[in-house]
Order: structure tokens, then sequence, then C-alpha cells
């Protein structure tokens, strides 16, 4: 009942804080650009407004673009729910390890390029298409940042690596741990469709990626597409901050009080990681796409550095 | 068993990878000043942290401050704007296969230094390893670059790489030696900016192939 | 008493096969009876192969001995013996060739009248026997001889539709390749035989020295490597599926390559034993190769079933990855992660043969209905034939190695057998498996990409071609047949123990490890989650948390957006009111940015020619793109063109024509012979 309870808290402060993330980069882009810019809570009424809307829905479509929306909607939530956000929630709700995270974040994505296909648009193909070569590019390295943590642990189930890291005590004063952020905040760009990869705020056809995918979804099913992938973007940041700076509550909440203190950390830590990502946003412009691959080895190459430091040239340094 | 230095040396390393997927001229010469940078820190910091004091080492650091962070970077700098403006495309392979090269070159040098005796007693040590190779990479960039200015800044990222092993393997050679090596590195940049200002008058361009045409 | 039931039920699935040969040469002009009875009676056949061996699995019994054939003449003589390693392989392949015959009754009915179905049957029926005699015969020669009729006879099938030129190369060239398999195996088991002085498949490798060994290793990787497809040995691969007909290219890549993985269990984990470590990185690097070139060349293919082809070699490098992890860590005494890795490569070979066996059925049903399996006239299909939309779909996720599918188990063993490499590992066994993980994640997007573009452009969008537009759903049958693998794929993907208990026994009587031991009980073992030290996994939860995150999603949407209001709409088309189905992306340019991003890989040229008209008003366009496949180009090109070479050379100088001068060789060999044997 207890962990239930904990279930719920994590489902509510996810889904309310993913929209948040979204208002305050466009916030910071906007005063970088000497503008008032929409208010922070604008994302929220967007949706909810979305969610009210007739959908127009594509004649050639079929069930497979229905579905997709849920689905994405639903690995997103289910990989939110793999990770422990604010509180170490015992293997028991939802047992999984960082390999599952990554299926089920797969799981998503299949259905959202299959769905960009199915309503015979151009550009569904060429979001969908770009969509592949940046995962492609960037998959080994999601992958191999895990993996590290999880060997520095040795585990590879999310609470025990929390546990470990915390452990350690400031992960980030360690050269291998911050080759790891580095490389993590580039997958965070690459994966939720930021500058320099994607330009999630434009519709030219020349830089589409993600956007590109969701051209044809209107109304609700647009909504909970969006809401997806903000959740998305939330999971990741929230494995980078939660590992690599983890704090006391996370690790053993034991009442009410740790719990509320615990919030309050996470959502400061995610707040600050948004706020990096906003200012690399301001500072860079897109990538040309084939420079994308420049990007993808630069994530890979640090953690192929941090790697050799730590498990071959390092031995147990830490 | 934190230490600063493993931090600075894998930095080091680290700016050798940005420096080879460089793609211009001007950035070549930037990413060689943060080099210099990062070698001068490390020298200052061992300087300050070794127990007898080393004077030395700090005079070293502040050379190094004024020679390769300030003064050969800026003469390099007014070369290259005398000699070229077009941006052409520098390298032999793409870059993302340099530097996965230079991953393989790390992980060479490892094993080559590995084997060698009394460095290490068990574990390796990583800062010379890592040091190592910024003296391969830096040879890999002189490769793997067309136009001279290239060769010159891999030239400066070997006795780079050289330096700091010899800082890191001995915590720094005799000042005489030190002084000796910069200054012979002061003249050979000089000699070197010159003969590219040559290059470039005999041949419209400092593409190094070109000087092919000089055999016999 | 068990085991005599055990033993007649494989005697009786034997004799279903021949039954099912011979019924197939009798009724031979009566083409559609001998079509479905003999299919009919290989699915009765299968039925008692896959209860047979789930007993002997099961069963106390080690070894289940069948003797079909005796002579006094030594060695000459067909024993059948089956441990569960074997079973283990029969399992994998009753299962699917129960699901094939059904599919193979509505599919091969379109040769009727056309083609001799009589003989296909034949052949279809005689090369289920044989991969079965490889998987179960107790002796090398007997092994031997059913590894060789597999070949002929799968050969025979390749060229089955042979009035085509492309279908006579490929089967050209995948005879002379298997034969040179055949060749390096024919030598790696003489060797043994001359240290052993025995053919028995059980006996012991003691009295082989360590050289001895490591030449054999080498003969047996490369002539199971040849039949598996492994890269470098894989140019036959991509031909020789893609040329038979569907069903017998399930057959072919789901079961036939992984005679090779049995031959490797068999002859070289079993028999020599994991004995030194390089074994095992030279598999894993092998592994690592085909994973990511296979997926990659997949890709970019726009024939479906070399799609899947290639896509066979990866994941026959995905099995390897498993099997030479497992190599590493035996050779090193690490138990646990030998047998983890062990599971890893079992698993995945028999989940591969599920997914794999129903995607290529799914698509011989598309070319069924469609006559094409070039996925550029294709599209639009998933209105046309949902049901076979429905379960391609399921086989494109599983082969992702996407949760809640079976795919998804075996990639995960695979990588926590990697994961427990490096945490009990070496310097430089660690970089190899940590670079092999980042292989498997590579091939894992790329795969991911490879069944999008495979099912995106073939079932969903607007129609390409005619082709696609009158294409209609496929028989009841053939239905049943492409979805009864998805949905194992599915039951095994959520309740993976099912799987993992008969793989676990495999791996005990292999290496007398238990990973699952502990667990003891009834059929509520299935709904245990996938536990090993250090991490802790349940698909069944994923799934039940993703259906119930799905659906309160659905009421909580309903309960703030009201009712759900569509408006029916053409796609967006920037206003330009004529959409059609050419402006969709095409298969080739869905892959296009790999193509580039690799471009040492793939070397693409294109070419935009103007075709008609004037130079500035051309009447049509014509864009041609190609690209090369490396390991033909720079090694089996040259190769072939120094073969061709020195056979010239040896036309004109050594085979001049004159008897005389072949009596002179012969005279010679005999006399270097007679004086060799005397100094020996």
């Amino acid at each position: 009942m207890q962990y239930a309870a904990y279930v719920l808290i994590q489902l509510l402060v996810i889904i309310m804080l993913a929209p948040l993330l979204d208002g305050i980069i466009r916030k910071i882009k906007a005063f970088s650009q000497k503008r008032t810019g929409i208010p922070l809570l604008q994302v929220y009424y967007d949706l909810l407004k979305l969610l009210r809307k007739t959908s127009v829905v594509s004649e050639e479509s079929t069930w497979v673009y229905k579905i997709a929306p849920y689905i994405v909607f639903s690995t997103s939530i289910a990989a939110a729910l793999l990770v422990p956000v604010t509180t170490k929630i015992m293997p028991g709700t939802l047992p999984g390890d960082i390999i599952l995270l990554i299926s089920i974040l797969g799981l998503g994505r299949f259905f959202t390029m299959l769905a960009a296909l199915d309503t015979a648009s151009m550009f569904g193909g060429m979001g969908s298409s770009r969509e592949a070569m940046v995962s492609i590019l960037i998959e080994p390295s999601v992958l191999v940042s895990l993996f590290m943590v999880g060997l520095i642990s040795k585990s590879t189930s999310l609470p025990q690596i929390m546990q470990a890291m915390k452990g350690i005590g400031a992960p980030l004063t360690y050269p291998v741990f911050v080759m790891i952020f580095l490389a993590f905040l580039i997958i965070i760009i690459a994966e939720s469709s930021r500058i320099p990869v994607d330009d999630p705020s434009t519709h030219l056809e020349l830089t589409m990626v993600h956007e590109a995918m969701m051209l044809e979804y209107s109304g609700r099913h647009l909504a909970i597409m969006e809401l997806g992938a903000m959740i998305k973007q939330l999971v990741l940041i929230t494995l980078l901050v939660n590992i690599l700076i983890p704090h006391d509550q996370l690790i053993a909440v034991t009442g009410i009080g740790a719990l509320v203190v615990s919030i309050f950390i996470y959502v400061a830590k995610v707040i600050t990681v948004t706020i990096i990502i906003a200012i690399a946003e301001v500072c860079t412009v897109k990538l040309r796409f084939f420079s994308i691959p420049n990007l993808a080895t630069l994530s890979f190459i640090l953690l192929f550095l941090g790697f050799l430091q730590y498990f071959i040239l390092g031995g147990s340094n830490v | 068993m934190f230490s600063y230095f493993d931090v600075l040396s894998v930095q080091i390393l680290f700016s050798s990878f940005i420096l080879m997927a460089n793609k211009r001229i001007k950035s070549y010469i930037k990413t060689f000043r943060i080099q210099s940078l990062l070698i001068a820190l490390t020298a200052g910091a061992m300087g300050f942290s070794l127990e007898k004091g080393r004077i030395d080492l700090l005079v070293v650091c502040l050379l190094i401050i004024v020679l390769k962070v300030i003064l050969i970077p800026n003469m390099l700098e007014k070369t290259y704007a005398s000699v070229e403006y077009i941006v052409e495309k520098d390298f032999i392979l793409n870059i993302p296969i340099l530097v996965i090269l230079s991953c393989a070159l790390v992980v060479f040098s490892y094993f080559s230094v590995s084997t060698i005796e009394g460095i290490n007693s068990g574990i390796i040590n990583a800062q010379i390893v890592n040091s190592m190779s910024v003296i391969l990479i830096g040879l890999f960039f002189m490769i793997s670059r067309k136009k001279a200015i290239g060769q010159i800044v891999g030239f400066l990222v070997v006795e780079n790489g050289l330096y700091v092993t010899a800082l890191f393997s001995t915590h720094g050679l005799p000042f005489i030696v030190d002084l000796g090596v910069f200054i012979d590195v002061l003249t050979a940049v000089v000699i070197m900016g010159f003969m590219v200002f040559n290059i470039s008058e005999k041949f419209d361009s400092i593409d190094i192939e070109k000087l092919n045409k000089l055999r016999g | 008493m068990e085991a005599l039931s055990i033993r007649s039920m494989f005697q009786v699935s034997i004799m279903f096969y021949v039954i099912a040969a011979v019924i197939s040469l009798v009724f031979i002009k009566k083409q559609r009876l001998c079509n479905t009875a003999s299919n009919l009676i290989c699915a009765a056949g299968s039925v008692f192969g896959m209860s047979a061996s789930i007993l002997k699995i099961f069963s106390e019994e080690s070894l289940i001995a069948i003797h079909i054939f005796q002579s006094s003449i030594p060695f000459i003589s067909a024993d059948i013996k089956i441990d569960n390693l074997s079973a283990f392989f029969v399992l994998s392949l009753s299962i699917l060739v129960f699901c094939v015959s059904l599919y193979s009754i509505g599919y091969i009915s379109t040769y009727v009248g056309k083609r001799n179905v009589g003989l296909f049957n034949f052949l279809y029926s005689t090369f289920i026997l044989s991969m079965f005699f490889v998987m179960t015969s107790g002796n090398a020669v007997f092994f031997l001889l059913a590894w060789e009729a597999m070949a002929l006879i799968s050969y025979f099938l390749v060229v089955y539709e042979g009035e085509y030129e492309e279908n006579q190369a490929a089967g050209t060239l995948y005879i002379i390749m298997t034969h040179v398999g055949t060749v390096f195996l024919m030598i790696g088991l003489m060797l043994v035989f001359s240290h052993t002085k025995s053919f028995d498949i059980f006996g012991s490798s003691v009295g082989i020295p360590i050289l001895a060994k490591n030449i054999i290793f080498i003969l047996f990787l490369v002539g199971f490597g040849a039949k598996a497809g492994v890269i470098p040995l894989h140019i036959w691969l991509p031909y020789a599926h893609p040329a038979a007909p569907s069903n017998v290219s399930a057959l072919m890549s789901g079961v036939m390559i992984k005679t090779a993985v049995y031959g490797i269990f068999r002859f070289i984990f079993f028999f020599l034993g994991a004995a030194h470590i390089w074994w095992g990185i030279t598999i894993v690097i092998l592994g690592v190769l085909s994973t990511v070139l296979g997926v990659a060349y997949a890709y970019i293919m726009s024939d479906m079933k070399k799609t899947l082809a290639y896509s066979s070699i990866e994941n026959i490098g995905i099995i390897f990855i498993g099997l030479g992890v497992s190599f590493i860590a035996l050779a090193q005494g690490n138990l646990m992660v030998g047998s983890l890795a062990t599971v890893a490569a079992l698993l995945h070979t028999f989940n591969h043969s599920l997914f794999k066996g129903s995607l290529f059925l799914g698509v011989g049903s598309i070319q069924y209905s469609t006559h094409t399996k070039n996925i550029e006239k294709l599209g639009g299909l998933i209105k046309k034939m949902p049901i076979t939309a429905l379960f391609v779909l399921g086989g494109a996720i599983s082969i992702s190695s996407i949760v809640p599918f079976n795919g998804f188990i075996g990639e995960w063993f695979v990588l926590q057998s990697l994961f427990a490499n490096i945490v009990s590992g070496k310097a430089i066994l660690n970089l190899l498996s940590i670079i092999s993980a980042a292989a498997l994640a590579l091939a894992g997007a790329l795969a991911i990409a490879t069944f999008v573009k495979l099912y995106g452009i073939s079932f969903l969008g607007l129609p390409r071609s005619e082709h696609a537009l009158q294409a209609k759903e496929v028989p009841v049958i053939m239905n049943i047949g492409v979805g009864i693998p998805v949905v194992l794929c599915l039951i095994i993907g959520v309740f993976p123990m099912l799987l993992l208990r008969v793989a676990d026994k495999v791996v005990f009587d292999l290496l007398g490890v238990s990973l699952f031991g502990q667990l003891k009980g009834g059929l509520m073992i299935v709904y245990h989650p996938l536990k090993i030290p250090g991490s802790v996994i349940s698909p069944a939860a994923a799934l039940i948390a993703l259906t119930i995150i799905a659906v309160l999603a659905m009421l909580v949407i309903r309960v703030i957006g009201g009712k759900y209001i569509e408006r029916r709409y053409g796609t967006w088309d920037c206003g330009f009111e004529a959409l059609n189905s050419r402006m969709q992306y095409s298969g080739e340019a869905f892959s296009n940015p790999i193509k580039i991003v690799f471009r040492m890989l793939f070397r693409p040229s294109n070419e935009l020619r103007a075709v008609g008209g004037s130079t500035y008003f051309p009447e049509s366009l014509e864009y041609v793109t190609e690209f090369e496949l490396i390991f033909e180009k720079y090694i089996y090109n040259p190769a072939v063109y120094l073969m061709q070479l020195f056979s010239n050379r040896a036309k004109v100088k050594i085979q001049a024509g004159s008897i005389h001068s072949y009596l002179i060789y012969i005279f010679v060999t005999l006399i270097v012979l007679m004086t060799y044997n005397r100094f020996a």
C-alpha cells in the first residue's frame, strides 16, 4: 500500500513536471532574445486545449496511427516507473533494469516512426528516416553510459545503481563521472530533439526531425504524443541527476517530511540541468544534419575514454 | 585515492581528441591554446603540491603561459592570416574515423606502456598512458592534415605530450633542460612560420602535398 | 519405460517424415492431394518430435540411442543419440516445421499445375529429415553424411525456381561455399580421428595435443562459420535465402543455419571443451562483425527477403557473441558467467528461429498475393491484408528485440553476460566486452530502423504499384502458419521462464551448473521474474504496466477531453491537392542517411540522368543509386580472379592434354605416397 502511494506520487511528479521543463527552456530562449516570451505555464494550457479539440485524422491512416500515441505515452510512463524519481522504489512494483528501460523506450520509438509512415505523407517518411539515423548514432552511447555506471556499482538495476552512487559520495569529482555526465548531456539533447540536433520549434522541412513525425497528429492524439515526448525527456534528465548527483533522501525515504524534501531537491536538480540544456540551446546553432555523427562520436569518445581511464588504466580508483 | 592530476591528464588527452576533430585551422590554434593552458595548470599544481616546493616548476608554468598560451598561438594566427583565408577540407579521412583511430592509439599506448617495468606497481599509471597517447595523437594529427600549419600544431602537440610525460613520470625535467626545450620550440616555430611564408609564395598554397614537386 | 516411449516417439517422428517423402513421390501426378497430404504428415511428425524432445529434456534419461542401421563395416552405421542439446535443437526444428508445413499447404498450391509439386514436397520432407539427423547423429561419419545431404537438398530447393538466372547463380554460390565449409569440417574430423581413433561424437578429446586442438578449432570454426553465414563467410546467404521459395527460406534461415550453431556446441564446446581464451575472443570478434555489418546491410536492402537474410547474419552474430563470451568465461573457470552466456546463445537460437520463421513466411504471404518482394512496389498492404499485417508487425517487434516479445529476452541475456564478464574480467577482455555491448546497441537501433522500414514502407501508406493495389488476404491456413510463431514469440517474451526452464536443463547437461535450479514448482513458475545476480526484470509486469497505463490514459483523457470527435481529411499535401503514392518516402530514401553516414562501408554512388527532351526540359529524370559490397569486391572477387588465373595457367602447363603426363602424375603421386609410408 505504501509502495502504491509512492508510485502514485512518482507518476504525478513526473507528469506535472515534464511540461514545465519545456516552459522553462522557452522562457530562457525568449529572454536571450530580449523577449518576454509566453507564460511559464503556457505548455500546460496548450496541452489541455489540445485534449479538448477535434482530432483531424488522415484518410489514409489506419489503426497504427491511432494506437501509436497511447503506446508512446505508456512507454514513457513505464520508463518513468523504472527510474526512481523521488524515492528508491523497491523492486516489486515494476522490476526492471537499464536494458529493459532502453528496450521500452525503443518500443515507443518504433511506434512513433511507424505512425509517421502510416499517413502516406512525405514529411512523415522524412522525419521517420531522420529519427532512425539520430537514434542509431546515439544508441551505443546510451547503452555504454548506463552500462558504465552499472559496472561501477556492479548491478544493472537502477535502485541499486543509485545506492552505490550515493556510497561514492560526490561522483562528479571523479573524471570518469564527469565524462559520463557530459556524454549524457549530449544523449539528452539528441534523444529529446533539441538544438543542435533537432529544432523543436521549427516547421521547416529542411530541419524538422521529431516535428516531422508529429505533423499529421492533431487534437488529443497530438497532446499525448507531445506529453509522451516531454516525459521521455524528463526521464532522461532524471537518470542523469539521480545517478550522478544523488541526494540522501532519494536512497531511503522514511516519512512524509523526507519525501517532500526529496521532491524539492529533485525538482531543483532537474531545473538546474534544464537550464544548462537551455543555455546550450541558446549558445549553439542547429548542426548540419550530416554533422550529427560528429556529435554522436564525441559522446561515444567521452565514454570510451572514461571507460579506459576507469576500467583499464585506473584499476579501482573510486 | 582521488587525484586532480588524473582529471588534468584526462583533460589534456581529451583536448588532443578535440584537436583531432577540429575542422578549421583557426580552431586548431584555439585548441592548442587550451591544451597548453591545461599543461601550465598541471605544472603549476605540481609545483605547489610537491613536498619540497619546486619553484622551478612554477617558473616553467609561467613560461608555458607566456610562450605556448600567448606567444606561439599569436604568431601562428598571424602567419595564417597572412597566407590564406580560404577554408578548405584539410583532412585526409573523415573526422569520426580519425577520432576512432585516435582511440585505437590510446589503447595501443596502453599496451605498449603496460609492459614497461618500474613505472607502475600493479596498476598502470593512467597519467603516463594518457600523455604517451598525446604524443601519438600529435604525430597522427600531423599525418592527417594537409596544410603546413596543421603540421606545426601537430609538432607542438607532440612537444606538449613529451613535456607532460616527463612531468608525470619524473615530476619535470631539470630546469635548464626545460628552458632549452622551450627556446628550441620557439625557434622552431619562428623558422617554420617563416618557411610557411616561403612555401606559400612559391606554390601559392600551403598544401604540403605540393612539396612533392621539389624532388629532383 | 519412459525412455522407451520417448524413443518410440522420436522413431514415429522420423517415420512420418519418411512417409511424407514417399507419399509425395507416389502421388506425384495428383499434385494438390500430394501437397496437402505430405505437408499434413510432416506437421504430424513434427508434433511427435516436439513432444518427444520436451519429454526428453525433462526426463531422467541422459542419452537416448536409436540404431537405424548398423553394418559390420566400421564407422558405417547410422546411430542416433539424443541428449538434451540435441533435443533442444530438435524442439526448435519441430516447432518451425509444424508452422511451415501448415503454411506450405496454402503457399505451394500456387505452384500446382505449373511446377513439379511432388518433387518439391519430396525435397522438403527429406530436407527436414536431414536436418533432424544432423542434430541427432551419434557418430561423426553419419553426421557428415547428413550434413552433406542437407547441403545438397537445400541446394535443389534454392534452385527450385531455376528458370531465373539469378537463382541459379545463387545456388551455385551456395553450393560452392557450403562445400568449402564441408571440406574444412572433414579435415577437422579426420584430425580428430587420427588422435582419438574414434568417430564417436560423445567421445573424449583428452588424447589430442594442444597444437592439434587449436588447428581443429580453426577448421571447425571455418567449417561451421561458412554454414552459419558469419561474416566474412556470409556471401552465399543473402543470395540463397531470397532465391528459395519462402517456406524453404524460413526453414533455412530459422533452422538450417542453426545446425552450424549446434555443430559448434557439439564439436567445439562439448567435444574439444573451452580450452583457450583466444577461441572465445575470435568467436566474439566474428560475432561483433556479423552483428553490425549484417544489420547495416539489411537496412539498405530494398528486396524484403534480402533484408531478412542479412538480418539472419546479424542474429547469428548475436548468438556468436553469446557463445564467445561463454568460451571466454569457461576458459577462465568462471562457471556463472559461462552458463549465463550459454543460456543467452541457446535462447537467441531458439527465439530467432521463431521470429525469423514467421517473418519469412509473412514476406512469403506478401509475395503470394502481390507477386513481388521489392519493397518499392508495395505499400498500403495493411488495408488489404489485415491479418498478415498484424502478425508481421509482431514478428518485426520481436526481431527488433523490444519488449514484450522474445527477441528482447535473448538480447537481455547476451548483454547481461557481457556485463557479468566485465565485472569479473581482465583489462583486454573488458575492452572487447564493452565494444561488443556498444555494437549490440548499435545493431539494436539499426534493427529497429530496418524493421520500421520493412513494415512501414510495405504495409503502411499508399500502394506504390498495381501489384500492391491488387493484393488480397491470403488463405487462412497460411495465416495460421505465420501466426503460431508470432504468438509463441509473445508468450515466451512475456513468460520467459517457460523457455528458460528448458534451456536451463540443457545448460545443466553441458556444464553441470544450473542458473535457475533453485526454482521449483508448477506452472506458477512462469510468472517468476527473471532474476540473476545483480539484476531482475519481469517482462510480464512491464506488459501489464504498459496496458494499465494505456487504459488509464484513455480514461483520464476521456474525462478531461470529453467525447472523442474525429474528422477525416486528406493528408497534408502543402496545399498541392494531388497527393499521390509517388510522393511518399521510398525505402531507398528512408535508409539513405545511414548510407551517407557510413559511406566508408557502403561507398554509395548516385547519378541523376535526364531522359529524352532537351537538356533543360527533359521528359523524365532517372535517378540511379548504387553501393558496393566490400567483402565481395575486395576479398572474394580478387580470390576468384586469382583462382581463375591459376586454373588457366594450370590448363596450359599441367593439364596439357597429354595422356602420358597424366600417367606420370599418378605414378609420381604413388611413389611419393609410398615413400612417405616408409618413413612416416
